[in-house]
């Protein structure tokens, strides 16, 4: 796992087409992300798939050492596992939100505690994640975290030829009028806050829909093609893409 | 050496600390009764000599004299004492020796030594007596021996050793057998609660018919055994569900790695063959996490996170969320809130409870059929029916979809993994709600909500 984005980019098909949107950013960014996880193979795992999207990681495998590092070296962002020796993940991050450090915090934790996340959440966490996970899930929310859509005043959205009015509630492409359901006005608004940005299907459906659960149905995919049906009319360049095995991007170009 | 066992046993003690205070009982009792005893004795008798006083006295000189040798002649069991003296103390009558100094003259009964004649000697004795002076300086003594009161205190005391040392003895040897009886039985149950942890599920503790603590209370050990012992079995036979449902993605994985390895040329295939293999791995992932998320939600006991709830909304968003996939089926989704309701609870957990009846329904309709989704009232209480065309869910399999991973013969094509329902019923549960499969045509679920439910 010691590839490196570089190499990766250069053979990328697949799965790999969505480094290809990390690495960009990584690159441009340079971020430092700190790791608090005691588990090695774990943090060994997350610390090169990150380090593959472009990222710069600091990993610390206690929670007092990780501490002074987050106070020291300031990351742009942090993941914290809940369970840690010597001083437990929260507490860690409500020392740092006493420190008025702001820095968002992704926290991880295992099954078996539905009020951690609650509690997470509630302590600080920005965002919170359940072992076990996949990694593109990992770090779709770490760049989330580190792209918060800025508060503007703006009240239409452009992405590519592709235009979201969020007070007359319509969408158009170029000059040809979308016709949008409720729903899927949200949706596209979501996903034109957040272009060039992968979204996995969890997210969506948490900040979307606004429930965190677990889909017995592909629902995501059927709200998703219908959207697609209606962004990416007959002839017309891609934009919304499915990233096999993880989840979406809204994209200018192809 | 060591004391025996049963002696330091709570129950031989418990015995000895009555024994004692039986004894000590005992022993007070009998003391009040002889002390009475001898007070009515010593009273009598006092009435006695002060009555043989009074008639001796008042007879004439030489009369008195006659009376004292009768009166002394008839004590067969020479208990009397009874003498007149002269003014100077001479004796003239009677068996003293001498006129006891300490003895008043008041006509009051005392206690007193005098010294009795005999006619081998004198003797000195304690007695009840009373003594009188005569008109003429004469002193008239009338005594009596009060033994009694020593005979009745040898009796008592046989008495006591007669009653009390068996009753004590007895006392303690029931209490030894008692502490001894319960401990081999608490040696019985520890022999068998020691099979029972070393993995003998079937073992019980030794039980008989008899209505008896110890017996009462195997008995509702040997209850709670037989659940536990079901609980154990059910969970295996869970366990033996999982390892199948797990080994079905994970075999197609192996498979797919192991043709990947040695057919696949060019990095696509290789591609390929990864994916698919991530995706198996992935089902075999949810099915676990999805039994995770279940054992959490039966075991929480949470109410933190509850808040209020407006159920009309949750339904209008699930159905709105489901509408597409319906749509695709060529299903009709309808909701209908005829009553605005909001209840108590966890809105996520909710969401998902509702979904996932929503989804069954969607899942389990034929093309062309509709999907019912009601809010109502009932007594106080709040209805949320899920009423779908499809096949419904026979009367003989309504407990059974409740198990995890069943699934019914009639739908076993369709994909899921076979959590749902029970996942549903969890959620419900934790609400104190109630969830109830209403009998055809069709699927008819409902989840009743009491207005005065947990929280």
């Amino acid at each position: 796992m010691a590839l490196v984005s570089g190499k990766r980019a250069a053979v990328g098909t697949g799965t790999a087409g969505a480094a290809d949107g990390f690495a960009a950013v990584g690159y441009r960014l340079m971020t430092k992300v700190l790791l608090i996880e005691d588990d090695s193979e774990t943090a060994e795992e997350i610390t090169a798939e990150l380090a593959d999207r472009g990222f710069d990681v600091e990993w610390s495998a206690n929670g007092i050492d990780g501490l002074d590092r987050a106070r020291s070296s300031r990351p742009d962002a942090m993941i914290v596992d809940r369970l840690l020796p010597g001083m437990d993940g929260l507490t860690v991050i409500e020392a740092l939100r006493k420190d008025q450090v702001r820095t968002p915090v992704l926290v991880l934790s295992a099954l078996g505690a539905v009020d951690d996340r609650v509690r997470g959440l509630r302590m600080g966490g920005d965002d919170y994640l359940t072992k076990p996970f996949a990694l593109v899930e990992l770090v779709a929310r770490i760049e989330a975290l580190l792209r918060r859509p800025v508060e503007t005043r703006e009240t239409t959205l452009h992405v590519g030829t592709l235009e979201l009015d969020l007070i007359e509630r319509t969408a158009k492409r170029g000059d040809r009028v979308i016709d949008l359901l409720p729903r899927e006005f949200r949706l596209l608004e979501y996903m034109m806050q957040r272009s060039d940005q992968l979204l996995t299907r969890a997210m969506l459906l948490e900040e979307v829909w606004n429930y965190k659960f677990v889909p017995a149905t592909n629902l995501v995919d059927v709200h998703m093609g219908r959207l697609r049906h209606k962004v990416d009319g007959p002839g017309e360049t891609q934009m919304i893409h499915n990233v096999r095995g993880a989840g979406f991007i809204l994209r200018a170009g192809p | 050496m060591r004391e025996p066992h049963f002696i330091r046993s709570s129950t031989f003690r418990r015995a000895l600390a009555v024994a004692g205070m039986f004894a000590v009982f005992v022993i007070v009792l009998f003391g009040f009764i002889y002390w009475q005893t001898d007070d009515y004795l010593i009273a009598r008798s006092d009435k006695m000599i002060a009555t043989q006083l009074n008639s001796i006295a008042g007879l004439s000189g030489a009369q008195q004299t006659d009376a004292i040798d009768q009166h002394l002649k008839e004590d067969s069991r020479g208990v009397q004492y009874a003498a007149l003296f002269d003014a100077d103390g001479r004796r003239i009558a009677g068996n003293l020796q001498q006129l006891p100094p300490e003895l008043k003259m008041n006509d009051s009964v005392q206690s007193i030594s005098v010294v009795r004649m005999f006619p081998a000697g004198a003797q000195a004795r304690v007695i009840r007596a009373v003594g009188r002076r005569m008109p003429n300086g004469d002193a008239l003594v009338i005594g009596r021996d009060v033994d009694e009161a020593r005979e009745i205190s040898h009796v008592v005391g046989q008495a006591l050793a007669l009653g009390l040392l068996p009753a004590f003895c007895l006392c303690l040897m029931a209490g030894a057998w008692l502490s001894m009886r319960a401990q081999r039985r608490v040696e019985e149950v520890n022999q068998r609660v020691q099979r029972i942890i070393a993995g003998d599920l079937r073992e019980r503790l030794p039980h008989r018919d008899v209505d008896e603590s110890f017996s009462r209370l195997a008995g509702i050990v040997n209850g709670m055994l037989d659940e536990m012992e079901t609980m154990i079995h059910a969970l295996a036979g869970v366990g033996n569900d999982i390892a199948h449902d797990l080994r079905t993605p994970l075999t197609r994985a192996r498979l797919v790695l192991e043709r990947g390895r040695t057919n696949a040329t060019t990095l696509e295939q290789f591609h390929a063959v990864t994916d698919k293999a991530i995706t198996s791995i992935d089902q075999s992932l949810a099915i676990i996490t999805a039994l995770l998320r279940l054992a959490e939600i039966e075991n929480s006991r949470r109410l933190a996170a509850f808040e209020d709830v407006p159920l009309h909304d949750m339904l209008r968003e699930v159905c709105d969320m489901y509408e597409p996939i319906a749509e695709n089926k060529n299903v009709d989704l309808r909701v209908e809130v005829k009553h605005r309701s909001s209840v108590r609870g966890d809105r996520n957990l909710l969401f998902e409870a509702f979904a996932n009846l929503v989804d069954n329904a969607v899942k389990f309709t034929p093309e062309g059929g509709r999907v019912d989704v009601e809010l109502t009232r009932g007594d106080n209480e709040t209805i949320v029916r899920v009423i779908d065309t499809g096949c419904g869910i026979g009367e003989r399999e309504r407990e059974a979809v409740l198990r995890r991973f069943y699934r019914s013969d009639k739908v076993r094509s369709t994909p899921g993994v076979g959590l749902g329902l029970n996942l549903v019923a969890a959620i419900v549960k934790l609400h104190g709600f109630k969830l109830v499969i209403q009998p055809g045509p069709g699927g008819r679920m409902e989840v009743i909500c009491p207005d005065r439910s947990l929280g």
